[in-house]
């Protein structure tokens, strides 16, 4: 069991980073778009967008309900994370204050997530504006988050010191493989299968809203004579087109369309 | 009453339905959505009773027949029923090879990563059907929901294009695709006029504006259909004889000709409209629509660059005098045929710039989405007209008495110009300038609502559409208005709504004799020139005639 556990704990911390890894890229790797910009962009909207990071300020400005929950999810995911990185660190440097602000990081993030997945899983299934419009899945990755912030809880009860989470980090890193208690043992487990599951998700959606707002919303850059995005552009008005409208001549490029 | 309902004649084979759950919009036959006018958002002050505001004309028995209209009973394209079941099935299997050209980098490079990424990354939290005008007007009718679509189009992707892996079989797949379902999606995509105020409220950077205009991409490029006013009438028209209101470099010159007459009938001084002048400083590219339907924007502008001095130019070459591009809401290739022409006329007259006169959708286009098509020499300078107007009146090159324009004013924020294109504060500065009795609407900028004429919808006249318009897409703007007017609402009193853009007074025009607002409250409404022209000092008589036309 340790061995199996510190495997699949190595291996889903590689599967989870190298396919966002992979999503990010294909991301970059899209054709320059035409210009699609929404106004306005300057360095206030940036810092709005800052705030909006944050504490997801547009949720609570324009649906305060929502973002009751909705919120201390998320809070409760990069809580956890932070949890595990201080779990390393204390591992590594053992410090009293270190182990301090690590059981306080980890109990608000559990409680944190616990509170909104189960606030999400009732909202999502009782607002008639939702509800339509959630499928099996988003109820599955619900459930999924409330087993495992209820699952860091129970383990965090049974063993307040978190002697064990230190104790496993400190071996993990080591290659030696080290026998934890039950109740850690099935929320490290729920751990990795929940970040080999994310991939699947949308999750990545924290990162790519940032590509979203660069590379499209506030994406004003003009083109300049002889500049980057006049050689991309040519490159692509090279690409050949395969619709069929009567108006288009299929199997020619979309410069042989255009220019005519 | 019920509007929009089939004539007694048609018997709907299913049970009739209205919208419960995403499923249903694919199931055949069933009217997907049938509103009463009490449920529509309420209106003020003098246009509270909906009884005495027109209804949505019911469409004849024999459009039933034809078309699939069961999404509202409202028809904007016209899509025909096919005959037999073979031909539907064709009908579907194009669509859906249309679709993965939609997802394909090569067949759509133009908007693939928005696309791609509003597909991908929404969370359906309905943060944005707050800010959507055509939704709430509706009385909150589920179809019209900014998310709606996105939604169809995405379950039709994992059952379709997706197909079968393991968590497949957790996503929502319990429909077939039907005939019904692709043509209402066809129709569905012209009932949002691409304002993007969703967009613009969305934390994650999604644009289910922009879904919209990809599904009538995908009709019109891979199966040919979009409403005749925007193709057949519309882009093709422009392309073959030089503007959609079928207006030939000749018949250009004469109504020029006219408009220079107007002016000396107007002002007593003789203004010439300069034509195809090689070298000018400016081409002046305007909406010719304008030129017929509203004249007097032209006129304004010709007095203005006169007395200003400013070297400029119309072109009468084929593709050179109008400024609209309609491709920008339903087809790329469209799009860049006509940006690629206008600028070619501009480096054939070797002008300096090019200045787009005051139609948002023509500002969006050419200065905006077709920039990066503009490759080498074609990447010729482009401005507003609204900024050459401030950079003229900051000069102190016309003198004004902001006192002849006395009157209250409101600003119409047109949604190409403000939030897809960032000129918030000019028009407002100049307004504040020379309009003493200047107000705000609530919300205005970029935060603005659609005139509901957006992406098109001014100029669909299709059977029953200008209905469903006026009385939904229109009908935010219209509180907006009288809102903003409440406190002089009396028709003794003169009042303007100065609205920059040619298609967003095409709607007001139409908006306001629909609930016949001129009659009821004497609001006028027309261009940001005029009302400049209207402030010269020197004028002998007002420049603005309070005459509905």
């Amino acid at each position: 069991m340790a061995i199996f556990l510190g495997f699949l704990s190595w291996f889903s911390y590689f599967f989870i980073i190298f396919l966002y890894a992979l999503k990010i890229a294909r991301y970059l790797r899209m054709p320059v778009n035409l210009r699609w910009e929404l106004y306005p962009l300057g360095f206030k909207e940036k810092l709005k967008f800052l705030g909006e990071y944050l504490i997801f300020s547009e949720y609570f400005k324009r649906k305060k309900t929502y973002w009751l929950f909705l919120y201390p999810w998320h809070v409760g995911f990069v809580g956890l994370i932070l949890f595990h990185l201080l779990c390393f660190l204390s591992a590594l440097f053992g410090r009293e204050a270190l182990f301090r602000i690590t059981a306080l990081v980890g109990i608000i993030s559990f409680l944190s997530g616990l509170f909104g997945g189960i606030g999400l899983f009732i909202k999502r299934l009782k607002d008639q504006d939702l509800r339509p419009y959630t499928s099996f899945t988003h109820f599955f990755t619900y459930v999924f988050t409330i087993l495992l912030f209820s699952s860091g809880l129970l383990a965090y009860f049974l063993e307040p010191s978190l002697e064990g989470y230190r104790r496993f980090w400190e071996r993990l890193l080591r290659f030696d493989f080290v026998k934890v208690s039950d109740g850690l043992a099935f929320h490290l487990l729920i751990f990795s299968l929940f970040l080999m599951y994310l991939p699947f998700t949308s999750s990545v959606h924290y990162l790519t809203k940032i590509l979203g707002f660069f590379l499209i919303r506030w994406d004003n850059k003009p083109m300049r004579k002889g500049g980057r995005i006049e050689k991309l552009m040519e490159r692509q008005l090279q690409r050949k087109i395969s619709w069929s409208g009567p108006h288009l001549q299929q199997g020619s490029s979309w410069k042989e369309n255009v220019f005519f | 009453m019920e509007w929009a309902s089939p004539p007694t004649g048609i018997k709907l084979e299913g049970e009739r339905l209205f919208l419960m759950k995403i499923e249903d919009f694919f199931k055949e036959d069933p009217l997907l959505c049938s509103i009463k006018k009490e449920e529509l958002l309420e209106l003020p002050f003098p246009f509270e009773d909906p009884k005495e505001i027109p209804g949505i004309r019911s469409l004849e028995e024999g459009k039933w027949r034809e078309f699939e209209v069961s999404l509202d009973g409202v028809m904007a394209i016209g899509i025909s029923k096919p005959k037999t079941e073979k031909e539907k099935r064709e009908f579907i299997n194009r669509f859906l090879s249309g679709l993965r050209k939609l997802l394909s980098e090569d067949d759509n490079w133009t908007f693939f990563r928005p696309l791609f990424h509003s597909l991908e990354y929404c969370q359906r939290c309905q943060l944005c059907s707050e800010a959507c005008p055509i939704y709430l007007a509706s009385g909150r009718k589920e179809i019209y929901r900014p998310t709606f679509r996105g939604e169809i189009l995405r379950r039709i992707i994992e059952k379709y294009l997706k197909g079968k892996g393991f968590f497949s079989k957790f996503k929502p797949n319990d429909f077939e695709l039907t005939f019904s379902a692709v043509a209402r999606l066809g129709e569905l995509s012209y009932r949002c006029t691409l304002c993007r105020k969703c967009a613009q409220v969305c934390p994650l950077g999604v644009d289910n504006a922009l879904i919209a205009r990809e599904i009538r991409k995908l009709f019109s490029q891979e199966l040919g259909i979009a409403p005749k006013e925007l193709h057949e009438l519309g882009t093709m028209k422009h392309l073959k004889i030089g503007s959609p209101t079928g207006i030939t470099p000749q018949a250009l010159k004469d109504l020029v000709r006219f408009i220079e007459e107007d002016i000396e009938e107007r002002t007593g001084e003789r203004v010439k409209i300069p034509m195809d002048k090689e070298g000018a400083e400016v081409l002046f590219l305007h909406n010719t629509g304008e030129f017929l339907s509203f004249p007097e924007n032209l006129e304004a502008f010709a007095i203005i660059f006169h007395r200003s001095r400013i070297d400029w130019t119309l072109s009468s070459e084929l593709m050179g005098y109008d400024a609209v591009n309609y491709g920008l809401w339903y087809d790329d290739v469209q799009l860049m045929r006509i940006a690629l022409k206008q600028v070619e006329i501009a480096k054939t007259l070797k002008v300096k710039r090019i200045v787009l006169g005051e139609c948002g959708h023509a500002h969006k286009a050419l200065l905006g989405v077709a920039d990066r098509i503009l490759l080498k020499e074609l990447n010729i300078p482009r401005e507003s007209a609204l900024i050459l107007i401030e950079k003229i009146l900051r000069e102190g090159k016309i003198r004004l008495d902001p006192r002849r324009n006395d009157f209250p004013v409101t600003l119409h924020d047109p949604c190409g110009i403000v939030r897809q294109m960032g000129i918030v504060e000019v028009p407002r500065r100049i307004l504040r300038r020379i309009c003493p009795n200047f107000r705000e609407m609530n919300p205005c900028g970029v935060e603005n609502y659609c005139c509901g004429g957006g992406s098109g919808f001014a100029v669909i006249r299709s059977a029953n559409f200008p209905d469903w318009r006026n009385l939904i897409a229109g009908r935010m703007k219209l509180k907006q208005i009288v809102e903003v007017f409440q406190d002089v609402i009396s028709p003794d009193i003169n009042k303007y709504v100065c609205a920059p853009c040619s298609n967003c007074k095409a709607q007001i025009r139409d908006l306001f004799s629909f609930y016949k607002v001129w009659e009821k409250c004497r609001i006028f409404y027309g261009g940001l020139a005029e009302l400049v022209v209207n402030a010269m000092a020197d004028l002998k008589r007002p420049f603005i005639e309070w005459e509905w036309r």
